[in-house]
């Protein structure tokens, strides 16, 4: 046990001696949480708008006061545009989308009761997600305006005056003009009594609630309070992932160097080598993992909902890509062959996992795929103590995953190392 | 002390050891002179028990499992290459490679003094390696190996590409290790150094030990006859009379010179002598293991 404990001082004294090696186990990780922390941050002040420009060539009240409904929206920037303008813009990018708003736009109710093409959009083809957003955006602001004519009687009576205008005008009086007159009259006499009863304090008939009531997933708390609640799960990790890299790479520096020949002639066994490699990478971890927790606590204000949940977790994390390291270590003959096999295996792991891209970015055969990464059972048991409030019972099943996960890799490391060994 | 028995290693179709076998008495120097690709380090990394060989067995200490922690502890291998730690100083390295032999406190301390005073470093003790000259490397090389202070020291070519100072440094470490009755293998493709230091020596070359023995009964053996060139004193030159004197083949008269092989050259000068055949001056050139190994192999060493 002291041999191994040798091995790993040394082994830091080795990598503190390296100040490029210093910067990517400890400064990396803290810079990733504090620039993507930053980048969240705007989180809680409401997301990012989508800049949306309108081309009103309509000119109607109708059009007008939909083009306020949109600029009333918070998630939406909007811009008045001309047609050229705005459809420059979009092609170069700078428009998530733009808004034709057609001569009779307003006439039709926004495209409702006309069969011409009153409303148009033109997209980023590079954003369908925003797209699909405002769409809905579009439809719920429509209805709105809608809504306010209905509710407003003299609007109403406008506009059906106009349209009652419009089917005298446009044939001769016949059974169906007549019928369309009568049901003009009806809607008419029929809305002064909705909104009569509106302003006699009763719930009005024609108001139309199109937002979804959100339930809360958290218990007492309203999810990530802090942005940097949500990076810092992704930055241990990829701490302890630039930590265990650079501890592969150490056994086989060892053969390129030679010193691996003189160890394996000191009374010490390959699995003692192995164990001290993984206790300094551990250790190292260790201090990572703790230095970002209390840069969190400190300067972020990361408040962690439960700390010895945390560490638990943290611990599996790092015992499981301790292990998965140092199987990488003992399967190269070279530092470029290891370097390069280590950050491809923790590349892969990551993108399968939504370590480097979301899971909800994932098509929907790929995502069952992300189960069989660690890099996904990690971020959930660091998310569980810093803000899912998950129990220790919730947590287990992902710890034990993990650390059986490092210990079948460990053992298969020593394997490989004693059966191609590390110098003949 | 160590024997080897019938080993044999291949690597592929390369065979690197091809059945040697040899003994090495507790106490003397062994030499294993060969060019590259001999089989010499091949054989030391087996007799470190990081290689295992094909067939056959070796044994240190009537020990057969060579990776043992009691011979380990008893043997101390210099490698061929550099095998030290070069962000660490050398009180680093010595430090380290001292408490994986199980040495702490005083006795660590003391015996890291002792190697630096051998490798002549304590004034860089404090230095990182990497600031170290190519001979204070090999210097600090050879005394990591003894930190512990082995029974058994392997030393695979320990001079390779350093300066004379620090070769002769080196050479009187072994030289000292000699003395104090250590068991030494020495792997060399110098023959200078096998033939100053070693007792016994094994020649090789792809993998077979062509000749073992001490080195004057390798040259006595194999050597050939030594190569003399006398010049005659002036106005006495009777060619006949010197040739008829000498009754050797080789011999022949130059203008001057004389020239000659033989295996005894000492006893055919004095015969010259007798006669009243003055020289003013000798030039004679032993046979050495040079020699030795060009008439095993017809190739010299630097040949190969």
């Amino acid at each position: 046990m002291k041999r191994i404990f040798y091995m790993a001082v040394k082994d830091l004294a080795v990598l503190m001696k390296d100040k490029g090696n210093l910067f990517w186990v400890f400064g990396f990780p803290i810079l990733f949480a504090l620039f993507f922390g930053m980048i969240f941050s705007g989180m809680s002040d409401g997301p990012s708008q989508i800049v949306v420009g309108v081309v009103d060539e309509d000119q109607t009240r109708f059009s007008e006061e939909f083009t306020e409904a949109l600029r009333a929206r918070e998630s939406l920037e909007v811009i008045t545009l001309s047609r050229a303008d705005a459809l420059e813009r979009v092609r170069k990018g700078n428009l998530s989308c733009a808004l034709f708003l057609n001569p009779g736009f307003g006439e039709g109710l926004g495209g409702f009761f006309s069969e011409e093409r009153t409303i148009e959009m033109a997209s980023d083809p590079a954003r369908t997600m925003e797209l699909g957003f405002l769409q809905g955006m579009i439809v719920q602001s429509l209805f709105e305006v809608m809504q306010s004519q209905f509710t407003n009687l003299d609007r109403v009576r406008e506009q059906l005056d106009l349209w009652r205008d419009d089917v005298r005008s446009s044939s001769d009086p016949d059974f169906e003009s007549t019928t369309l007159l009568l049901f003009f009259d009806a809607l008419e006499l029929m809305l002064k009594d909705v909104n009569e009863l509106d302003t006699n304090g009763s719930e009005s008939v024609m108001k139309l609630n199109l937002e979804i009531p959100r339930v809360e997933i958290n218990r007492e708390r309203q999810g990530p309070t802090n942005s940097f609640q949500i990076t810092f799960p992704q930055a241990i990790l990829w701490g302890i992932l630039g930590c265990a890299a650079t501890f592969a790479v150490s056994l086989v520096r060892e053969r390129t160097v030679g010193t691996m020949q003189r160890l394996l002639t000191c009374p010490l066994s390959e699995g003692q080598i192995l164990a001290g490699k993984g206790l300094a990478c551990f250790l190292t971890c260790l201090f990572v993992v703790v230095s970002l927790f209390l840069v969190g606590w400190v300067f972020f204000k990361v408040p962690f909902v439960n700390i010895p949940l945390f560490f638990l977790g943290a611990l599996c994390v790092m015992l499981c890509f301790v292990g998965v390291m140092m199987m990488v270590s003992t399967i190269g003959r070279t530092e470029q062959g290891v370097g390069g096999a280590g950050w491809a295996i923790m590349m892969v792991m990551s993108m399968l996992g939504g370590g480097m891209v979301p899971l909800v970015f994932m098509p929907d055969w790929l995502r069952p795929v992300s189960l069989i990464s660690p890099v996904r059972w990690s971020i959930y048991v660091l998310e569980g103590g810093i803000w899912r409030e998950l129990s220790f019972i919730e947590i287990l099943p992902a710890c034990g995953l993990l650390l059986l996960i490092g210990a079948v890799s460990y053992i298969l490391g020593l394997w490989l190392m004693k059966r191609f060994h590390c110098v003949g | 002390m160590i024997s080897v028995r019938n080993v044999y290693k291949r690597y592929g179709r390369t065979v690197a050891l091809d059945g040697l076998s040899f003994e090495v008495e507790e106490g003397t120097m062994f030499g294993l002179l060969g060019p590259n690709g001999a089989g010499k380090t091949t054989l030391i990394s087996c007799l470190c028990g990081m290689v295992h060989p094909d067939q056959g067995e070796l044994c240190i200490q009537g020990l057969a499992d060579l990776t043992q922690i009691d011979v380990r502890s008893c043997l101390g291998v210099v490698p061929q290459s550099i095998a030290l730690y070069e962000e660490l100083s050398a009180l680093g390295n010595l430090r380290f490679f001292g408490r994986l032999f199980g040495l702490s406190g005083a006795q660590l301390e003391e015996r890291v003094e002792a190697c630096l005073a051998i490798s002549l470093l304590k004034d860089r003790a404090k230095d990182s390696v990497a600031t170290y000259s190519g001979g204070m490397k090999r210097r600090l090389n050879l005394a990591c190996s003894l930190l512990h202070d082995p029974k058994v020291i392997l030393l695979d070519e320990p001079t390779v590409g350093v300066d004379p100072q620090s070769r002769n440094l080196i050479f009187d470490t072994i030289e000292n290790m000699k003395a104090q009755g250590k068991t030494l293998i020495y792997t060399t493709h110098y023959m200078e150094e096998a033939q100053r230091m070693c007792d016994r020596v094994a020649i090789m070359d792809a993998g077979k030990i062509l000749a073992l023995d001490s080195v004057p009964n390798l040259i006595a053996q194999y050597g050939g006859a030594a190569r003399v060139e006398a010049c005659l004193t002036d106005g006495v030159v009777d060619k006949d009379q010197i040739l008829s004197r000498l009754d050797n083949e080789t011999a022949c008269v130059v203008d001057q010179t004389l020239r000659f092989d033989s295996c005894n050259p000492l006893a055919e000068l004095t015969g010259l002598y007798n006669a009243g055949i003055q020289l003013s001056s000798l030039k004679m050139e032993a046979a050495d293991l040079e020699d030795v190994f060009l008439n095993l192999t017809g190739r010299t060493l630097r040949d190969t």
